[in-house]
């Protein structure tokens, strides 16, 4: 309901103690450490930067550990694993596992180092293949690729480019080098692309035969061997199955450390806990045998932290104070069930700042029925109160964030359920078209109020007075903020005026003829009243003009200022248009279903177009629910951020961040060290 | 001469759907692509990138709904189509708002759903505020489709 009173804390206390009252301020989470002391040369902050890098190190190599694990034996996992929140880890495994502290180290760094090994495994696996398909075209050769000849004779082991026959060759050696008569040339391979050549000519000719083969485009193999092509493949085969063993064999041992897992993944948190504690550490300022902790706490709070505190020392001294006028202090807001689910796209915006209210309670309640109004479909709104309903009961141990969420479509649920009952639409219009296509008489479900899409005006004038209603209260919870901070004249100037004003107008409006029959209206208020909204509209402007423009102090300028501000009733006219979306959002589901529903029916009532109903029905709906449930979160996002915050709330203040366990994987009750 | 009625109408129907369709298109792929971009450096993003490359597809969605409804009046679906020439152009012009609007505000909204997941990359918890800007552009699209509505539900009771 409201934003919690925070107080300053300070803790003095010995410096031997220090860390067990960490240990229990974490422990209670109920403090947000502060660092704005200044040191001085009595008391200093203790440098925790060695300290903080061991710990991010062991964290690092853990989390590689676990991550390498997750890629050799992936973990089972389920849509519903996200909703079942932190496991609790039973006191006797925490204290087994706490024995365990070193073996699951090593376990780690044995996990990276097998790792390493595999990736290098793989790297030369993949390397000695590329040399064995090189080495395939020489596979005939019965020399090694090394061999450059005799004593007497020179030998040219390698490729030309393009197929060549070896009475080719022959004729361009003759043509390029002519002095040179005793040649021997085999052709290893060709193929298109390369023809392997194996030629032997005496020493002294070497020199222009290889003049002759370089203008050909002789090339040497790019690896080079000592031992017959053959005889090579079957020595890199060998030691290719060498390592393809090696490597499974490292599989097979990371397979072996499934059952640490659970082990790492504490650690991990153990050490999340710890490298907190350590940074808090570094807040804290110190004497040569004191400490100083400031920071601070929510006022409900004090009273227990007190106690835990000073049962367990002697020699503490605590100190409480209300914060300065100026100071930004972190929020944490408290709410009931129904309205506090809407506090996470609260945060999505920004938290309350300096003397703003909590504006969870308004927002909630218009969050809920905007959201209705535009997803407006009955069976659609069962759907999802069944789906968070059932998901809500069934895992108890969801993390808060996620059961806030859950909580927040169960409640928009409701109201498309009840706005869905009220313009009659359940799945668009499937009753009626199931009954006729294959029951061949029509059945409807009424609309308890009326349906949409035969009266468009009626439902543009009813979202428009949504719109009015949800602005005026934002006004209000703008008047229920000046009244609060005692600033009367504010309140009168930048509310009550525009109460009048808008109010008036639309008031006036009502009372004219063209106006009732344009939006359809089945009343008309009475000329008097007519009358008083222009006058009340009419004293109204003139307050804005003469006091929009307040803060300066020359006449003419302050009144300008005021002219400019009394525009800004056009601000409120496209305020109010904006709530159109209404209308329009919840004609898109209706239509969409409607769309769908009609396809369904076009197999006709045979069984073959029951089944295609069936599946058209199902693929379909879907589909609408998906698109229409996100369509309408991001529009009541936007009508409560830009229409409804626009009026009365800027944020800015950061969220009460206190120093606890925040860990990934499990709720750890205690920890010692 | 008489039968033009409902092909004037008829084109008007399927251009709303055309037209946004197209647009949408365009922006659900734009913004998909950045959003592909973000989940290769972090895939947790998903969730959040995704409802951002949805927002332009929205106007895919009112063309459709104006071409349906459209049909459904000038008897397409079953019924009389018996719609005269002026009505025809009347139709037509009735889906000028989401012919033009649909289509254009997509792409530009697509652009603002780049932008904002760029800011989702960098300021993950930012995501609310980022969801709004290319929100802000859809505005637009659905005042346009208000006006189709009004106009193509409208037309009907007319005697001309």
């Amino acid at each position: 309901m409201a934003v919690l009173p925070m107080k300053h804390i300070h803790i003095y206390g010995l410096k031997r103690d220090r860390k067990q009252v960490l240990e229990i301020l974490q422990r209670r989470g109920a403090v947000q450490i502060s660092d704005d002391d200044a040191e001085d040369h009595v008391f200093q902050k203790a440098d925790i930067s060695v300290e903080k890098m061991q710990l991010e190190k062991q964290a690092a190599d853990i989390r590689k550990a676990v991550e390498i694990l997750d890629r050799y034996i992936p973990e089972q996992k389920s849509m519903l694993d996200a909703l079942k929140g932190r496991r609790e880890l039973p006191v006797e495994q925490y204290e087994k596992l706490r024995k365990e502290k070193d073996e699951i180290f090593t376990a780690a760094n044995r996990l990276i180092e097998l790792s390493g090994t595999i990736s290098e495994c793989n790297a030369d696996i993949y390397r000695l293949q590329t040399q064995i398909e090189g080495l395939v075209p020489w596979d005939s050769l019965d020399l090694p690729l090394s061999f450059r000849g005799t004593k007497t004779t020179a030998a040219f082991v390698g490729t030309l480019p393009g197929e060549a026959s070896r009475e080719e060759l022959r004729r361009i050696l003759t043509d390029q080098a002519p002095e040179v008569d005793a040649v021997h040339v085999e052709i290893i391979s060709t193929s298109e692309d390369q023809t392997c050549i194996f030629l032997l000519c005496p020493r002294s000719d070497a020199g222009p035969v290889e003049n002759a083969l370089r203008s050909m485009g002789f090339a040497r193999p790019s690896f080079t061997s000592d031992i017959p092509p053959a005889r090579q493949t079957q020595e890199w085969k060998a030691v290719k199955l060498g390592l393809e063993q090696k490597r499974r064999a490292a599989r097979e041992e990371i397979t072996g450390f499934s059952g640490q897992r659970v082990n790492l993944k504490y650690t991990l948190d153990v050490l999340a806990i710890r490298t907190e504690k350590v940074e808090a550490l570094g807040h804290l300022l110190q004497s040569r045998r004191t400490f100083i902790l400031s920071g601070y706490i929510p006022e409900r709070e004090i009273r227990p932290a007190e106690s835990a505190l000073n049962r367990r020392f002697d020699d503490l001294y605590l100190e409480f104070e209300d914060p300065a006028e100026t100071e930004d202090v972190p929020v944490l807001l408290e709410n009931n069930k129904f309205t506090e689910p809407v506090e996470g796209v609260l945060r999505s915006f920004s938290f309350p700042g300096k003397g703003e209210i909590d504006p969870t309670v308004p927002m909630a309640v218009f969050y809920y029925i905007l959201f209705g109004l535009m997803l407006s479909d009955a069976a659609y709104g069962l759907l999802m109160v069944l789906g968070c309903g059932f998901c809500l009961r069934k895992f108890k141990n969801m993390e808060p964030g996620m059961r806030k969420t859950l909580r927040m479509f169960f409640f928009c649920g409701i109201s498309t359920a009840f706005w869905g009952a009220m313009f009659g639409s359940w799945f668009g219009d499937a009753v009626k078209v199931v009954s006729t296509t294959f029951f061949h008489k029509t059945v409807t479900l009424p609309p308890l109020w009326f349906e949409p899409i035969t009266d468009p005006m009626r439902m543009l004038v009813f979202s428009m007075a949504m719109g009015v209603i949800h602005l005026f209260t934002g006004l209000g919870a703008k008047l229920y903020q000046c009244i609060r901070a005692r600033q009367y004249k504010d309140a009168l100037y930048d509310v009550v005026f525009w109460y009048m004003l808008v109010g008036g107008l639309i008031v006036s409006m009502l009372s004219t003829e063209k106006f009732a029959d344009i939006l359809n209206l089945n009343f008309i208020l009475p000329s008097a009243a007519g009358r008083t909204g222009s006058a009340m509209a009419a004293v109204a402007a003139v307050g804005i003009i003469l006091t929009a423009g307040r803060e300066s102090r020359n006449w003419f300028k302050r009144i300008l200022k005021g002219l400019y501000g009394l525009y800004n009733v056009t601000g409120y006219m496209s305020d109010i248009l904006s709530y159109s979306r209404l209308l329009a959002l919840g004609l898109a589901t209706g239509v969409i279903a409607t769309v769908i529903n009609q396809m369904g029916a076009m197999g006709g009532s045979g069984i073959g177009g029951a089944v295609l109903f069936l599946l058209v029905f199902l693929i379909g709906h879907s589909i609408n629910i998906g698109i229409n449930l996100l369509g309408a979160y991001v529009h009541t996002n936007r009508l409560s951020f830009v229409e409804f915050f626009g009026k009365f709330y800027e944020g800015g203040g950061s969220e009460f961040a206190p120093f606890a366990f925040h860990t990934k994987y499990f709720k750890i009750k205690e920890e010692t060290q | 001469m008489e039968s033009l009625g409902i092909i004037f109408a008829l084109f008007g129907a399927v251009l709303a759907a055309l037209s946004a369709g197209i647009g949408s298109a365009i922006g659900v792929g734009m913004a998909g692509e950045a959003a592909a971009g973000v989940v290769t450096e972090d895939p947790n993003k998903f969730g959040k990138v995704l409802i951002l490359q949805l927002l332009p597809g929205t106007q895919g969605i009112y063309g459709l709904l104006i071409a349906f409804l459209t049909l459904t009046q000038i008897g397409i679906l079953g019924g009389s189509s018996d719609i005269t020439i002026f009505k025809g152009l009347l139709y037509l012009v009735a889906c000028l708002p989401m012919i033009l609007v649909g289509p254009w505000s997509a792409i530009r909204q697509a652009r603002a759903s780049v932008a904002s997941i760029a800011l989702v990359s960098k300021r993950p918890d930012q995501a609310g505020k980022a969801i709004i800007f290319p929100a802000m552009v859809e505005t637009y699209a659905i005042l346009a489709l208000l006006i189709s509505i009004l106009a193509v539900t409208g037309i009907g009771g007319l005697n001309i």
